[in-house]
């Protein structure tokens, strides 16, 4: 029996680690949270603004269940509200402001009335409040012991179309609650972090006669041209130590991979198929995966770096025309239907190179552009509905899918 | 009886050469009295829009070629579409020649990933293989793809999916 139970525990902790195996935790049984504003600055609206913009990042986490009630309380009182006693966590903040218009907040947990974690943060100005909120959910759930949310900080950059042939690029947070137009005016698509850091970026313009590569210096707000290609030209990928990109391009009609030396400036062919070869990836072990309509559909593949060794990566769906992939992880759009008149539904899959397991992500809609964080906890999307644009946040080990809308326009591209 | 026949067949072929020779001249005589006509006519139009800038003139020839359609998912440029870019090949060796030319490719709106540029792609390169054939010079011709981004139309209806699947022709000076 003991030696069943001990095998019943090694299958388990196996598969525990797998991010195609469904998690399904019961909200029940997750520690409960209240939140207290202690705040002394400020107007109403804006604290109640700032306070589901906590409610929401703390939900988002998918490790506590959160109180939504909003409810205020001395920084010092030596007891949480009599309404809060239950709870097994009280989070309360003070927000005040300090010298410029800087917004400063004060954090501390409490676990049975006593304060078991605390962190202070500061702003220059409370349109950025988003930033600090997105902090401290970070940081409650590094003091929780959680696998790390690092992409929270991160921030989201993508393509607004404001007309045809007309877009803007523009920076975010991954709730879309703080956007900045970086590129406003031309034709621009597909941006994409230069480095981990996020200092800078490349996009493609579409403005001049050849589509062009470009790169951003978000510091120094500074432009340069990198590399044009007749036809189409897309940076799909950047290498781990930013200096190698994976770019689709087709000086003579014909898409196909190339890698790009940063340094050298030198690119080389990868893919060599007369149909169409896109989004190539980087993934473990020199290999790449990529998108290509070689067997007369689109569907994913891998090869070498070098490009030999092609193999079929994907055996569900009927068209798969976009992949992120990340480690052995690989997440896929693909189309359920295959309709000209009506409307069709693209799902997003993810699949392990170590296992034969496919996990469903969405469930209905147009759900395409998939993206990993670079930690590979979670996966970011485009859900289009309509005329609206929705940027989705999918918590893969807690199994958690989140919507943020975006006010007007539709998203093209983006990446995270 | 042999002579009937002969006769015969040198009197059908008299015939036939008669008609041969008569149709192509008469055919060419009207041909020329209607090229002479038209630069006759178009004449005094052009002298009236001396103010006509070169831009007009290039957006009035674009407008003379048709855009090339495809069906969902495809890139391929067949049926009526071959007598389409036949004509538009036509117009590209003759009053257009004088300009290079850029093919737009273009998808509907289902998908804003790589794939969908990749298909606008094909779709002006297989448009671009057609005019290579009818005799149009590879060098005059660049391609560009929009995927979804430029779409004619922009309702949810099958009609309107169908005219944004499509290569547009830009002429440029």
């Amino acid at each position: 029996m003991k030696i069943f139970f001990s095998m019943l525990l090694l299958f388990s902790l196996s598969f525990a680690s797998d991010a195609t195996i469904e998690v399904i935790k019961k909200v029940d049984s997750l520690p409960s949270i209240a939140v207290e504003d202690a705040s002394v600055s400020y107007d109403e609206s804006f604290k109640m603004k700032f306070f589901k913009t906590l409610i929401a990042d703390l939900n988002v986490l998918s490790i506590l269940n959160v109180d939504r009630y909003y409810r205020k309380n001395n920084f010092d009182a030596s007891n949480v509200l009599v309404e809060n006693k239950d709870f097994n966590y009280v989070l309360r903040y003070k927000m005040f402001q300090g010298d410029g218009g800087s917004l400063n907040v004060q954090m501390i947990v409490l676990q049975d009335n006593k304060q078991v974690f605390g962190k202070s943060y500061k702003v220059s100005n409370t349109d950025i409040h988003v930033f600090v909120s997105h902090a401290m959910a970070y940081d409650l759930n590094e003091f929780m012991g959680e696998s790390s949310v690092e992409w929270m900080k991160k921030k989201v950059i993508f393509i607004r179309m404001t007309a045809p042939k007309r877009s803007e690029i523009i920076i975010a947070d991954y709730t879309l609650a703080y956007t900045h137009v970086i590129v406003k005016g031309g034709f621009n698509i597909f941006p994409k972090w230069a480095d981990k850091g996020q200092t800078g970026f490349y996009y493609t313009s579409l403005d001049s006669q050849k589509p062009t590569l470009m790169y951003v210096d978000i510091k120094t707000a500074s432009k340069k041209k990198v590399i044009s290609s007749d036809g189409m030209l897309v940076c799909s990928d950047v290498s781990a130590d930013s200096k190698t990109l994976l770019l689709t391009m087709a000086p003579d009609g014909q898409p196909d991979i190339y890698s790009y030396n940063v340094d050298s400036k030198k690119s080389k062919k990868i893919t060599n198929y007369k149909g169409i070869d896109v989004n190539g990836q980087f993934m473990d072990n020199n290999k790449i995966a990529f998108v290509s309509e070689r067997m007369g559909y689109p569907n994913i593949f891998s090869a070498n770096v070098n490009g030999s060794n092609v193999e079929q990566l994907v055996y569900y769906g009927n068209s798969n025309s976009s992949c992120s992939a990340n480690g052995e992880y690989l997440v896929y759009k693909a189309r359920e239907s295959s309709s000209a008149f009506s409307g069709n539904t693209f799902n997003l899959h993810l699949i392990s190179t170590k296992t034969d397991s496919i996990r469903r992500l969405t469930a209905s809609g147009v759900n395409e552009f998939p993206r990993f964080s670079k930690d590979g906890d979670a996966v970011i999307y485009i859900k289009n509905y309509q005329a609206q644009s929705s940027i989705g946040i999918i918590r893969l080990n807690h199994n958690r899918n989140f919507l943020f809308p975006l006010n007007s326009g539709r998203i093209q591209s983006m990446d995270w | 009886m042999k002579n009937v026949i002969l006769s015969g067949v040198v009197a059908t072929l008299l015939v036939f050469s008669g008609c041969a020779d008569k149709e192509p001249v008469v055919d060419n005589s009207d041909l020329n009295k209607q090229a002479v006509q038209e630069v006759v006519e178009s004449a005094p139009v052009a002298d009236n829009s001396s103010m006509m800038t070169e831009d007009m003139i290039r957006a009035a020839l674009e407008k003379e070629l048709a855009t090339v359609y495809f069906a969902f998912d495809k890139y391929d440029v067949a049926g009526e579409n071959k007598n389409k870019v036949s004509n538009d090949a036509s117009i590209l060796s003759s009053k257009a020649s004088a300009y290079a030319i850029k093919l737009e490719g273009n998808c509907d709106e289902w998908g804003s990933d790589e794939y969908n540029i990749a298909l606008g792609l094909k779709r002006a390169d297989s448009v671009k293989k057609a005019l290579v054939s009818e005799g149009v010079s590879e060098s005059r011709i660049s391609m560009v793809s929009y995927g979804e981004s430029n779409p004619t139309c922009t309702d949810k209806t099958q009609d309107c999916w169908s005219q944004n699947r499509r290569v547009d022709f830009k002429l440029l000076p």
